[in-house]
């Protein structure tokens, strides 16, 4: 049994996904350990949002196994999973008919937390992710992209889960406000410290954003480079990547500070 | 003008049967699309997650819709137990014709709800029920409530048609006066219909509007 | 919460369908229906009036309900309390079974299968039977000395006939009263307008037609109506029909509708309707006038 800091809180064996007649994922094999940002590059259709939609169980395998804090995600209530796994989305999602405080709030509350626990989580947690104190009384629909996917973060955060699971989250968002958001990611990140999984196709932000990047291509996992390495890496596809992003990668690689 | 005004003494005098015709009316109508909705809106929720049955569904209640209501009414005459009493048989031939509008506004509102937030929900972690009455539904009510409001028009008018057959209601008046050749006793049937109709429509309209997601 | 307002909104329309089948139908009123026509309307006015000058009891008229399945269920369902039929009409359309045996005979049956099966009973008879009248001139029957339909028999190779398309068709019309009484005419039996026939009758363009026998152009055309001697018709004697719970509610009904019984022969019935069809008089009043020609009101 090894000890706990060293066992990933994230495992995919061998896991494949077919749906129609298409194989959307094969031989998927990627740990994912405590407090690290692990980004999946790719290209659309390279399965990456396939794999993290099978991590909470929004998709079955057709064969292999994922584990999750060690446990296969088939076994066990797939509610628990999804309550202890937070998840933000592009179009984030929010409620529409709900004020920013009950969206934040939703899942404490359905977990039976008081009132005055939730209310002063959600205080802290608007506090957290850069927003005014009195966001939480309006309503979705009055917000900018930028402050809608910032309560889509604090909503994800709320019952505090230990794992992240984000899907392009900045990818709606114009350039100036999705760079202030990565960094206001970085910044949550050091302090948090979640154990984060993150997809995009723009590597820029990989490079920006992730402990190490899992390159995908077609279904099937490349490459796992840390981005020092991924600038500099010998692989065909990273380095095809690399020439397609051109100038300015290695600021984004040393965390935008130029 | 003075047949206004002998029609006004008409309803004065006769105001107690007009009360009561509007009430069997209003019975007539009000059991029919709680039944309707009690049938419509669940089967209108699962052909909207399960889209495999959205066209057999929506294709019969289509095609009840096209049988002209009088002959609608006829077929189920001699049907025993219903046929026995018009208005149980008024009743169900009005939650027929009311099931249309309220099954497809239904799929109708319930798919319009943005994927996005049906899928940031499920990854929450919301139950399949917490998901179908504190997101989908709400989002939905206002698109379910129209197809509501169309059945209640729908029903007022065909309910005129029940009496043809025994049902009793304002229908009544409009028959009775035909034969008598009294165009009193004719809009002392055709005149509050026509109200309940337009009160029906600026009323559940009212709610819709109230309940409309922002 | 939305879903709470939701199920708010159903609730109360559920309320709102509960709240009328809740409330008694009419208290302290007594419903009148009739059929659509005439007679029908005429002994509904009359057991109207009847009801109003013998009780206390307030009575609202529900005429006009367009037939025998609509008073039917009008009265299965409480909204009209009593409404006049006929006990042929009883025993075929509503209890579905043949038209025949003698007139108390089908009265019993129809009464207590309406107790036994509808809650409904009937009231004593009106006194006079509407049933199909096989008609001629009066003068023809004076001069030939006829009075019964097998008297006809002997006739009818050098008559006309005239009927109406119903009866022409129906099982218990003319193909039936012909084998009953061995009619055999020099002619197939003309199909006419049922509005047409006693005038046709009047002009000798025919010399048998059928009509009712309450039928006010009897009287007034001097038209004979043949006995049906051999029972061929059903018989379709007038009787109110009433809910049992309305009787013993208001059991001075009860009273005031025996007070009827008897009292209107074929010719009486003949001559109201004439006033109301012929003459044009107001119903009511016609109504009044024979109510208190027959001592039963002031």
């Amino acid at each position: 049994m090894q000890p706990a800091a060293d066992s990933p809180v994230i495992e995919f064996r061998d896991v494949s996904y077919r749906v129609g007649g298409t194989q959307v994922l094969s031989g998927f094999n990627l740990q994912v350990m405590r407090g690290e940002t692990l980004v999946l590059l790719g290209r659309s259709g390279s399965g990456k949002t396939t794999s993290l939609k099978l991590v909470n169980r929004l998709l079955s395998p057709t064969s292999g196994e994922i584990l999750v804090k060690g446990v296969s995600n088939a076994e066990g209530d797939v509610i628990r999973l999804r309550r202890s796994i937070g998840y933000v989305i592009q179009d984030v999602g929010l409620f529409p008919h709900f004020s920013v405080e009950r969206n934040i709030g939703l899942v404490p509350t359905i977990e039976g937390w008081s009132d005055d626990r939730v209310r002063a989580r959600v205080k802290e947690l608007l506090k957290t992710v850069g927003l005014a104190a009195d966001t939480g009384q309006r309503y979705p629909h009055q917000l900018s992209g930028g402050q809608r996917q910032r309560v889509g973060v604090a909503r994800a955060l709320a019952a505090d889960p230990e794992i992240l699971l984000m899907d392009e989250p900045f990818g709606a968002l114009d350039p100036i406000t999705r760079d202030e958001l990565q960094r206001e990611f970085l910044l949550l990140q050091q302090r948090l410290s979640k154990t984060v999984v993150f997809v995009t196709h723009d590597l820029r932000e990989a490079l920006r954003l992730g402990s190490r990047i899992a390159l995908m291509e077609a279904g099937r996992l490349v490459t796992v480079l840390a981005p020092g390495e991924f600038l500099r890496s010998a692989d065909p596809l990273a380095s095809a990547y690399v020439r397609a992003f051109g100038e300015g990668l290695e600021s984004a690689a040393n965390r935008g500070t130029s | 003008m003075s047949f206004l005004v002998s029609y006004f003494q008409f309803i004065l005098q006769n105001h107690s049967q007009v009360l009561e015709l509007t009430l069997e009316h209003l019975r007539l109508v009000g059991f029919s699309t709680l039944f309707a909705m009690l049938i419509g809106i669940p089967l209108g929720i699962v052909i909207a997650h399960r889209p495999r049955f959205n066209k057999p569904v929506l294709a019969s209640a289509n095609i009840i819709q096209t049988i002209p209501s009088l002959a609608l009414f006829g077929f189920l005459l001699p049907v025993p137990w219903l046929g026995e009493r018009a208005d149980r048989l008024a009743i169900l031939a009005l939650t027929l014709y009311a099931l249309l509008p309220i099954i497809r506004n239904t799929y109708t509102g319930i798919r319009g709800v943005d994927p996005a937030v049906v899928e940031a929900g499920r990854g929450m972690g919301l139950t399949e029920s917490q998901l179908l009455f504190q997101v989908e539904l709400p989002l939905a009510v206002s698109v379910i409530l129209s197809g509501v409001r169309v059945a209640v028009v729908i029903s007022i008018g065909l309910a005129t048609i029940a009496a043809a057959i025994g049902a009793g209601g304002l229908g009544e008046f409009i028959f009775r006066g035909l034969a008598m050749v009294d165009d009193r006793v004719i809009l002392a049937g055709a005149i509050p219909a026509a109200i309940l109709a337009l009160v029906a429509d600026f009323g559940v309209g009212w709610l819709e509007r109230r309940l409309q997601p922002r | 919460m939305r879903a709470r307002r939701f199920i708010i909104c159903v609730s109360a329309l559920a309320a709102l369908a509960a709240v009328p089948s809740c409330s008694p139908s009419h208290p302290d009123r007594i419903v009148v229906g009739s059929k659509n026509f005439t007679e029908s309307f005429l002994l509904g006015e009359i057991i109207a009036q009847q009801i109003e000058v013998h009780t206390h009891l307030q009575v609202e008229r529900r005429f006009y309900l367009a037939g025998t399945y609509i008073c039917q269920q009008a009265i299965l369902a409480g909204r009209i309390d009593v409404y006049p039929e006929y006990t042929g009409t009883a025993l075929t359309a509503i209890l579905k079974q043949p038209a025949s045996g003698a007139k108390q005979d089908v009265y019993q049956r129809v009464k207590s299968e309406y107790e036994s099966r509808f809650g409904l009973t009937l009231g004593p008879s009106f006194g006079f039977n509407d049933t199909f009248a096989m008609e001629m001139r009066g003068e023809d029957a004076r001069r030939l000395n006829i009075k019964t339909l097998s008297q006809t028999a002997a006739f009818a190779p050098q008559w006309r006939a005239g009927f109406g398309y119903e009866f022409m068709e129906r099982p218990d019309g003319y193909r039936g009263l012909a084998a009953t009484y061995g009619l055999h005419f020099a002619e197939q039996p003309r199909i006419m307008d049922l509005g047409l026939l006693a005038r046709a009758l009047k002009d000798h363009q025919i010399d048998l037609a059928a009509g009712n026998t309450t039928d006010g152009l009897i009287p007034a055309l001097d038209l004979f109506v043949l006995e049906d001697d051999r029972h061929y018709f059903p018989p379709y004697e007038a009787v109110p029909v009433i809910r049992q719970q309305t009787l013993q509610q208001y059991p001075e009904i009860g009273q005031a509708l025996a007070q009827l019984a008897g009292k209107i022969s074929e010719e009486e019935m003949q001559r109201l309707n004439y006033a109301v069809d012929g003459q044009h008089r107001d119903a009511k009043e016609v109504v009044h006038e024979f109510l208190r020609a027959k001592k039963l009101v002031q």
